[in-house]
């Protein structure tokens, strides 16, 4: 039976109990789904060559001798059998690869594969998420089939690309460019395009990350204060987006308040994904009239975990993966002393307001184990009266410190800059960079170098050419970086060049080193400061 | 036309009243509840409205206006009683509403009594046409937007009971068609083009129905309860009056006609003929409902009943299920039911039946499976569909989901016992059915009573095992028992005829000094713990037992000597590490000796496969102590002068015993010396032709010398008589045996010669003494000592006998063979004394040769 056929067919309560039941689970119901289904991928990575490389003849026999036995793992344990994608070595037969960034390693993109029992799972919480982005309560919600959906998110083979394609058998919605057209456009023109039929037909759902959705609405409110398109706008529009548009002008105009997004679209539900949405949430609740509602995910978990009805928190779905986390100070022990063995934690085992790096094992026949994801969530609350939860609420705080995120688009690490810096052949003595917010609230990367003392390059000349390298670098590893720059109109990449020395002084005044990479705030400001000092001296 | 009116005023409100009247009649045999009653009142309210209505018409007595606020009490109190009953139906929290609406339309009512709303109609007579008016106050508009409230209040606990899904919105479907007809038909009784007829009453009629069907779709009631006597016979009543009714002036012409010679008979007639016309009424009705509604009900209650009473006269686990199957074949034969059992060791359920016998052999449910505490806490049968949309269902295994889809599983019957799912039904779509069929109401309550029925049986079963095994085990190791050990053996054995059997004991060395040493409890707990290895060890090919105090048996069906001397190495290994290794805290010795025996290279039946192992066993204890022995009877075939190292050294190791014992009876009784002498050279020769093997004919050997020790205790006048002994002395002399026994008991290392010693009276056909036993149940040895200790008795000169010549002794073996002897080793014995390999002793002699 499909989705859409359930919904009319059964009753909402009995939907609701399906899709989004797992959120009336109790913690100790909630980790015997966990364990029930680890010990299921226990059996499968036991009967093949990839999981041998980790059990040895042995598999283990429970949750606390898979933690024990099983060590922590990033993407090059697995990237000899993921790169070449040996299905044979794999626990199941993949029905799909998955593609993203591989940030810091020696390829430039990574591969994970998805069995049909993984789709299956990330369906269920795929339309789980979109009832709940249309939901005021429990068991109150809203999804109609023949909806139209503004689909921003990236397309196959990144893992949101899969999102059209899976609810797309489910339930008849209309997707905005419809799916089979959106295959053939990059990012940037699916989102141009799928905004353009937003606007002329309306539209119901949105889906789309946070700094796009950020980006479109301001674009949209441009609308009202500058010259819009006049008449040509209204070319190719239905009558009753006409209607909404003109009389939505004359509020505006009469009230004397800028164009917003909520006046021309009834949105049913709103979802969005991504780093930074915390940043642009509230702004986007004004412009759309109904607060975002985030999901969590990534190419190797699948759709992991998503808000509820409250839109406060992420709750992670109990089929999708086998959570650990790593608490803040043991990552941040580990970046110190890549030797050291950080200490996991359950579900059951958190603390609120805790910082944690994620680690996963993806279930129903995925290929990590015990798989860090490089994701630091904080945990919010363990439990939440008010909405009846008895699960832990979470919130994406960034990606971990030695990557830098860029508006979810471009991951880079201290491995892309220094070939950027070798690259560039300046003679560069020592830089640092750090991820910085403009006034607009964008991220952007911030390159803080230091020419060898006594060279004789111009210091604009040469912040320009490693801002031309490190573009073409980016451009080069993420086809998408060019969608970043056109979609936000953002330059993602700033670069401040120091006096010879500084670091080193600030260093040896400070007796602490500057990480190259996610260097804290204050950090940076005291070396600012420090570097003013000097130059006053 | 008006006439006509007339009548549709009557029969219509009849109708309806006896509908109500007769669906009240159909409730009173329904389980009462509150949703019962409050549809009783409701019904009774609707009785009053069609009553009144009906006898204010007709004018019966006390008068119109009577009946009129009956009537009117009944519309009045309509609306309160369908909220009243949807609160019920709905099963809402909270009484506060109704109470109130009770506060306020009791009042509202009382004041229409005394005509406030509606006056008392007064009865107009037009055109020979008479009708009822009433007058109507403007107040009335307050009952109307009361009733208006209160409806509106019934529609809202019906919205609200199924936005959250208490109620689904097609059981509210009769209620909704109900009510909106009564609302109707109400409303367009108003209406001038209406008054003529009696829509309102029989509407009221409809609504009934509709809400009888209601609770019929939520098994409240049942359909059955039409076929019961009260409602019968009222359906009887209204045909058989109307029929009355309409026919009455045709009756009265025809017997006018025809019988008026007897006119003041008249009424008689017409009430016997009523009265019989109503009988044969009610008969018919009986007979149909019986035929329609009541049969497959019945049916399916004789089936119940029927496999209720096969089911409880067994105790047994695979009749109970099998009674099940058959059950299930024949009452759902479109199904494949499977059903599983629970395995209390592992919580797992298993497949142990299934209708279709082809079928899913080996199927299991997991004992964590998430179906298992959903299952539990519903306790009744529910579709598969159903646990699919619960959350738990997320941690169904892939493999666990794809089974079930392979099965095609729509239902599933839990069978609790107490608060334990002990079983589980699983119901499946035949494999050609393409879309599943699913159960009917009365197929589920069916099934749930059957369920019910199982449990009991179940549980009385899962007893009887309970009570059958804790028989079967030895209270503190939790092994078999002996006698079950031996009984298992004996059925193991009829299975490897064509096979292999192999059979160990195992016997603690001086544990009676262990527990003197270490105490009582450490004996207990080396006990414990060595039983509980030697179940692991035997694992799934054998079976192991408590065999005496201080022994264990281990059986091994299809398995040669070898897997049972590999498991008594690894049992003294373990015993080993256990007492002195590393597994120890102190260390302290404590070995087995182990006895094996074999089928077919050793033993031929279950008796010797016991009598050898314990001869392996006594063996190796003569030989030391701490020895695994298989008995062996190719061992003739060793080299000799290790067969007669052996032989010598055990003989050397009892030498001195022996023969202490033979000088004390030589002292006593000079013949019983010689004839102990020569029946064991004549037993222990004929043992090695049989042939047993070396230690065996050994054994016999000894048992011969030691056979007749208890004649020490015998009175030397019985022993030395010349004549024949009394009846009283040769029971005297019986003793002899026992006497034996009670002298080698005391020589633990002799005692493996007490079932040769005990057995050389017992006679082949049973008759023997002391134990009677019969044919291959005496031990071999015993039968060997037996014909030896005959024939040197019959061959030798005694006080009150002269001597047999050895042709004539042969010849009294030979007549009694099958009798006294055992048949193969006596003809063999004649062969070998025929032959010259037994070599013949001088005869005993009573007197002492100087």
């Amino acid at each position: 039976m499909t989705f859409e056929e359930k919904l009319n067919q059964s009753s909402p309560a009995e939907v609701w109990e399906e899709y989004c039941g797992f959120l009336d689970l109790s913690m100790a119901e909630y980790m015997e789904i966990q364990r029930r289904l680890l010990m299921e991928q226990v059996e499968l990575m036991a009967a093949c060559p990839l999981g041998r490389r980790f059990f040895g003849d042995r598999p283990p026999r429970s949750v606390e001798e898979f933690r024990q036995r099983v060590p922590l793992t990033s993407f090059g344990d697995y990237a000899d059998v993921l790169l070449t994608k040996k299905e044979d070595m794999l626990p199941a037969k993949p029905v799909v690869w998955l593609r993203t960034t591989w940030e810091g390693g020696d390829y430039p993109s990574k591969w994970a594969p998805y069995t049909e029992s993984m789709l299956q799972t990330y369906k269920t919480n795929i339309l789980a998420a979109m009832i709940l982005s249309t939901s005021t309560g429990r068991g109150r919600f809203r999804v109609r089939p023949g909806a139209r959906v503004l689909y921003s998110l990236a397309p196959m083979p990144y893992a949101t690309g899969l999102f059209p394609e899976l609810i797309d058998s489910e339930i008849r919605l209309r997707f905005l460019p419809p799916v089979r057209e959106a295959r053939k456009l990059s990012f940037g023109q699916q989102a141009r395009k799928g905004y353009k039929l937003a606007a002329q037909h309306g539209m119901n759902l949105f889906f789309g990350m946070s700094s796009v959705l950020y980006g479109t609405t301001r674009n949209l409110e441009s609308i009202s204060g500058g010259g819009s398109g006049g008449l040509k706008s209204l070319v190719g529009m239905s009558p009753r987006m006409i209607w909404r548009l003109l009389t939505a002008l004359y509020r505006c105009k009469r009230d004397g308040e800028p164009l917003r997004p909520r006046d021309l679209f009834r949105l049913d539900g709103f979802v969005c994904v991504g780093t930074d949405t915390n940043l642009y949430r509230d702004e986007l609740t004004k412009a759309w009239g109904l607060r975002p509602l985030e999901i969590a995910g990534g190419t190797e978990p699948s759709c992991m975990g998503t808000e509820t009805w409250s839109k406060n928190g992420l709750v992670l779905f109990p089929d999708a993966c086998f959570y650990e986390f790593i608490p803040e100070q043991e990552m941040l022990k580990n970046l110190r002393d890549p030797s050291y063995q950080p200490r996991t934690y359950l579900m059951d085992q958190l603390a609120a307001g805790q910082k944690y790096e994620l680690v996963i094992t993806v279930l129903k026949g995925g290929a990590f184990l015990r798989y860090r994801v490089g994701d630091v969530y904080r945990c919010v609350r363990m439990k939440n009266p008010q909405d009846g939860l008895d699960l832990p609420q979470f919130e994406y705080i960034d990606r971990i410190p030695t990557v830098i995120d860029i508006a979810g688009f471009t991951r880079i690490t201290q491995r892309e800059i220094t070939k950027v810096v070798e690259m560039s052949s300046l003679p560069v003595s020592d830089w640092f960079a750090v991820k910085e917010y403009d006034e607009r609230g964008h991220s952007y990367l911030h390159l803080y170098v230091e020419l060898q003392a006594g060279s004789k390059q111009s210091l604009v000349l040469s912040q320009k050419i490693l801002q031309e390298h490190l573009a073409v670098y980016f451009r080069y590893y993420d086809g998408d970086y060019n969608d970043l720059k056109r979609l936000l109109d953002i330059d993602p990449l700033q670069v401040t060049m120091l006096p010879a020395g500084t670091i080193a002084d600030y260093q040896a005044s400070t007796g602490s080193a500057i990480p190259k990479v996610g260097a804290p705030l204050e950090t940076v400001l005291d070396l600012l400061d420090f570097m003013r000092k000097q130059k006053g001296e | 036309m008006d006439q006509l009116n007339e009548r549709l005023f009557i029969i219509v409100p009849l109708v309806s009243m006896l509908c109500n009247t007769f669906l009240l009649l159909t409730v009173c045999s329904a389980k009462k509840d509150r949703q019962i009653h409050a549809f009783m009142a409701l019904l009774l309210c609707f009785t009053a409205w069609c009553g009144g209505s009906l006898f204010m018409r007709m004018m019966l007595y006390p008068g119109p206006e009577f009946w009129y606020r009956v009537s009117i009490l009944g519309i009045f109190f309509t609306p309160l009683f369908i909220y009243n009953f949807m609160h019920y139906f709905t099963e809402t929290r909270g009484t506060f509403v109704l109470r109130l609406l009770f506060v306020v339309w009791i009042p509202m009512a009382l004041l229409n009594l005394g005509n406030v709303f509606i006056t008392a109609p007064h009865m107009v007579v037009q055109d020979g046409v008479r009708r009822f008016e009433y007058g109507v106050s403007p107040w009335l508009v307050l009952p109307v937007v009361l009733a208006a409230i209160t409806l509106l209040g019934a529609w809202r606990l019906g919205a609200r009971s199924v936005r959250e899904d208490r109620i689904p919105f097609a059981r509210f479907r009769p209620l909704v068609v109900g009510v909106a007809v009564l609302f109707a038909g109400t409303v367009a009784a108003a209406l001038p083009q209406m008054v003529s007829l009696p829509i309102d009453t029989f509407v009221c009629g409809v609504n009934a129905i509709c809400l009888y069907y209601a609770l019929y779709t939520k098994r409240l009631v049942q359909l059955r309860s039409f076929a019961s006597n009260a409602p019968s016979y009222l359906i009887a009543v209204l045909f058989s009056t109307l029929m009355l009714v309409t026919s009455y002036s045709s009756f009265d012409r025809f017997y006018r006609s025809n019988f008026s010679a007897y006119l003041d008979y008249e009424p008689i007639a017409t009430a016997v003929a009523f009265s019989l016309l109503t009988m044969l009424l009610y008969m018919l009705v009986r007979r149909l409902a019986d035929n329609l509604l009541d049969k497959s009900q019945r049916n399916q209650e004789a089936e119940l009943r029927r496999f209720s009473t096969e089911v409880t006269k067994t105790l047994e686990l695979e009749k109970i299920l099998a009674l099940y199957q058959d059950f299930l074949q024949q009452n759902l034969p479109g199904k494949i039911a499977r059903v599983f059992l629970l395995d209390k060791n592992t919580g797992e359920y298993r497949v142990a039946g299934c209708t279709n016998a082809s079928l899913a052999w080996g199927d299991s449910i997991a004992a964590d499976s998430p179906l298992i505490p959903w299952l539990r806490e519903k306790g009744y049968g529910l579709r598969y569909v159903d646990f699919q949309h619960t959350r738990v269902y997320r941690s169904m295994w892939e493999k666990e989901k794809q089974r079930f889809a392979e099965m095609k599983v729509s239902f599933l019957l839990p069978v609790m016992e107490d608060q334990e799912l002990v079983a589980i039904t699983v119901f499946s779509d035949q494999e050609s059915e393409d879309r599943s069929r699913p159960f009917t109401a009365g197929e589920i309550a069916f099934l749930e009573s059957m369920a019910a029925v199982l449990s009991m049986a179940l549980k009385n079963a899962s007893l009887y095992t309970s009570l059958e095994n804790r028989a079967r085990r030895d209270s503190m190791t939790n092994l078999y028992n002996r006698s079950y050990f031996t009984e298992c053996v004996r059925r193991d054995f009829e299975l490897c005829r064509h096979s292999e059997l192999s059979l160990l004991l195992i016997s603690f060395d001086d544990f009676g000094l262990y527990n003197e040493l270490y105490g009582i409890q450490e004996g207990d707990s080396i006990l414990k713990k060595f039983a509980a290895q030697l179940e692991l060890l035997a694992g799934s090919r054998g079976m192991v037992a408590r065999y005496g105090g201080k022994e264990f048996a281990l059986s091994f069906p299809f398995c040669p000597a070898a897997v049972a001397e590999e498991c008594a190495r690894r049992a003294r290994q373990w015993l080993e590490e256990e007492t002195v290794g590393a597994g120890s805290k102190t260390k302290r010795f404590l070995t087995f000796s182990a006895g094996i025996s074999a089928y077919p290279l050793a033993a031929a039946n279950p008796d010797q496969l016991f009598s050898y192992a314990n001869m392996a066993l006594y063996s190796a204890k003569s030989r030391g102590k701490n020895r695994i022995e298989v008995y062996d009877p190719a061992a003739r075939s060793k080299s000799p002068e290790q067969s007669g190292q052996e032989r010598r050294k055990l003989a050397d190791n009892c030498a001195p015993t022996i023969y202490a014992l033979t000088a004390a009876v030589d002292a006593k009784d000079h013949y019983t010396f010689s004839h102990s002498n020569n029946v064991a050279v004549y037993a222990s020769q004929l043992a090695a032709a049989v042939p047993l093997d070396a230690d065996h004919v050994e054994i016999v050997r000894q048992a011969g010398l030691l056979h007749d020790i208890g004649k020490i205790g015998i009175p030397e006048a019985i022993l030395t008589k010349s004549g024949r002994l009394t009846a009283e002395e040769y029971d005297i002399m019986k003793q002899h045996v026992e006497g034996a026994i009670a002298m080698i008991k005391y020589l633990p290392s002799l005692d493996y010669v007490i079932p040769s010693v005990i057995g050389h009276h017992e006679r082949w056909d049973g008759r023997g003494y002391p134990r009677g036993l019969a044919g291959e149940q005496i031990p071999v040895a015993a039968r060997c000592l037996c014909i030896a200790d005959s024939f040197d008795a019959m061959v030798s000169r005694r006080s009150y006998k002269e001597a047999m010549s050895v042709e004539d002794a042969l010849e009294e073996i030979r007549r009694n063979l099958g009798t006294q002897f055992d048949p193969t080793l006596g003809q063999l014995f004649i062969r070998l004394v025929e032959e010259g390999t037994v070599t013949l002793q001088r005869p005993s002699d009573p007197i002492p040769t100087p």
